[in-house]
């Protein structure tokens, strides 16, 4: 069974009088422990069917299946919910609270679960420890270099132990060298934790990272 | 726990995010508990000076008098008067609460003085028992006639229409019912003023054995209470309906009802009108912050309900983070307040007559800790009802939406 079943989604922006076709007709599925990039410019719809995947809102026609349950059916509580326990978000700008440290950024997301505090401990500093910024969990994210932060953004995914991260452009305020070095993260990640990583970007030295490729035009799925 | 921790931490360390806006609204916030903390003293000050002038000037705590006397008026008054009062006050002074009896006997007169005349209105007292505890008399010239058999004392306003000045001797006519006219000739001992134009230009006062004689009667119209404290009237009046129920304990509050008791009722409406703009001033200021910082922090915001946190708990947060400007503002307000009633208004704010008031006085600035605590209370209220709105409109803002905020 896929971890994501995506059956002939669309989603339309309205605003202003207008609507936009942001999604058309768009079938995908995506195995466990996948490392997929969907590609595409600006506008094609990559942040769209990403908020779709991380459940941030429904679609207006078409069914999204999540581990075989059809997200539709799910309250607001309960898509937060699976949010906390199954999904993480990685963003382009890091997304970090400033006033608090790296480490108190990563355990914030562990303060909703029920987990013992030794136990979050041990999980915070073992994440950034993966991510190669043990040595920077006082330091608060102003006093951190764009790659570091986004280490700290990782982190904070994967903290929770959950099975699917979604990065929305995760390189693209970096540069090519952090921006690869990243990516390697994310990959080693993939390939050692069996983490599902469904990413965006229309970085095509990005995309040489990618086990498979969507491209995405004008909203629809091309080959 | 560690999440409520981490939250306060996190709300002051966002308090001081904005250090500018952040100074800005601890200043309101300051400057308004500072105000309501200062107006709270005054006017405890205000009233517990009002209240002083009033049971130490006229009424004591309160008086008694004989039951239903008071609820109308009596062709022979004097059949209505207290019976045997030495007996009556031996009784009272065996409760705790008691600390003086003033027995006293309410007469009308015409007050004459060479050419001059007036009517007035005046009490026969125990001059030396009530000179000292009716200290707020107030005397421009003299002072009490105490054991002087011949003395009595008016006031100013009475004493100017009469044209007279201490020593000098009034003859005093009493029309008692159907009975003749008496009168006695008394000699000033002095003249005072309580600060009401209207009571001090009627006002006398003269020994109870010679206005008992001019009334022709032993009894007395009533017993002014002097309490070790004016907290202690209702358990006072308790007893005295238990022991002595011919008679009616009445509170000074009462029989002063037109000046003292709309005094209190006219301030306390002034006051929670200010009060009210006070708290709207926070509120707004409140409001304003948390606005900007809740518009600034959107991203943020969808970030962290992205990663599953629920919109309650980043409310709670917010909410937090009110609250603790709130208290930080209210407590510098508190200090700032502190420091001015014990540095430049040490010696109270001088006030200009008030209306029917004759003098200027001085409020001494009365603070206390339950006025504090409700300061601190009101600012932690008000800040966490202005943060409300912002933050319930940015929680419910869709994820996506606040994501794609820029």
């Amino acid at each position: 069974m896929s971890l994501y079943d995506v059956r002939a989604v669309s989603y339309r922006y309205a605003g202003n009088g207008q609507s936009v076709s942001a999604l058309v007709d768009v079938d995908l599925e995506v195995g466990t422990a996948e490392f997929l990039a969907i590609a595409g410019p600006s506008g094609s719809g990559k942040t769209t069917l990403l908020n779709l995947l991380g459940l941030l809102h429904g679609a207006d026609r078409g069914t999204i299946r999540f581990d075989g349950m059809d997200v539709s059916t799910l309250s607001e509580r309960q898509r937060t919910r699976l949010r906390r326990e199954r999904i993480a978000f990685i963003f382009q700008s890091f997304n970090l609270i400033p006033v608090l440290t790296a480490y108190e950024n990563v355990e914030y997301v562990l303060l909703a679960c029920p987990i013992p505090a030794a136990e979050r401990r041990r999980r915070t500093l073992a994440a950034l420890a993966a991510v190669g910024i043990a040595e920077q969990a006082g330091q608060r994210p102003q006093r951190m270099s764009g790659g570091q932060q986004q280490r700290v953004a990782i982190a904070r995914a994967l903290v929770r132990d959950v099975g699917v991260v979604l990065a929305d452009e995760p390189t693209a305020a970096l540069d090519q060298t952090t921006g690869h070095a990243v990516m390697d993260l994310l990959k080693r990640l993939n390939r050692d934790r069996g983490i599902t990583f469904i990413f965006s970007t229309h970085d095509p030295r990005v995309l040489a990272a990618a086990d498979r490729v969507v491209h995405l035009t004008d909203g629809r799925i091309t080959p | 726990m560690r999440r409520m921790t981490i939250l306060l931490t996190l709300s002051l360390r966002n308090v001081f995010r904005n250090r500018r806006r952040s100074l800005f609204a601890l200043a309101t916030i300051a400057m308004g508990a500072m105000g309501l903390f200062i107006f709270m003293g005054f006017n405890r000050g205000l009233m517990n000076q009002y209240r002083a002038n009033t049971i130490r000037a006229r009424w004591g705590h309160g008086q008694l008098y004989v039951q239903g006397y008071r609820d109308r008026a009596h062709a022979r008054p004097w059949e209505h008067w207290i019976e045997n009062p030495s007996a009556v006050m031996a009784r009272l002074r065996g409760l705790p609460q008691v600390l003086d009896l003033f027995p006293r006997l309410t007469v009308s007169a015409i007050l004459i003085a060479g050419e001059n005349m007036a009517a007035g209105q005046g009490e026969g007292i125990d001059g030396a028992a009530e000179a000292g505890f009716f200290t707020e008399l107030n005397y421009r010239e003299g002072g009490d006639f105490r054991d002087r058999a011949n003395g009595i004392v008016l006031g100013e306003g009475l004493a100017r229409g009469l044209g007279v000045h201490l020593e000098e001797e009034i003859r005093l006519i009493v029309q008692g019912g159907e009975r003749p006219p008496r009168s006695v000739t008394l000699r000033v001992t002095g003249i005072f003023h309580t600060g009401s134009q209207e009571f001090d230009s009627r006002a006398f006062r003269m020994p109870l054995n010679v206005a008992q004689a001019l009334v022709a009667t032993d009894r007395v119209e009533s017993i002014a209470v002097a309490l070790a404290r004016a907290e202690a009237w209702p358990v006072f009046a308790e007893a005295v309906r238990v022991s002595l129920p011919h008679l009616e304990a009445v509170p000074f509050d009462e029989l002063d009802r037109i000046y003292y008791r709309h005094a209190v009722d006219w301030l306390d409406a002034q006051f929670a009108f200010i009060r009210g703009i006070i708290l709207l001033v926070v509120f707004l200021g409140i409001f304003n912050v948390i606005s900007m910082a809740v518009l600034e922090r959107t991203r943020e915001i969808g970030a962290l309900r992205a990663n599953g946190d629920g919109r309650l708990a980043i409310a709670l947060g917010h909410i937090l983070e009110a609250a603790v400007l709130a208290i930080l503002g209210a407590a510098l307000g508190l200090a700032t307040g502190w420091a001015l009633s014990a540095g430049p208004l040490h010696d109270g704010v001088a006030m200009p007559p008030a209306p029917g008031i004759t003098r200027s006085f001085r409020i001494q600035i009365e603070l206390a800790r339950g006025d504090a605590l409700q300061v601190l209370s009101l600012a932690v209220l008000t800040a966490v009802v202005g943060c409300l709105l912002p933050v319930w409109r940015a929680v419910r803002m869709p994820i996506a939406d606040a994501l794609r905020h820029v």
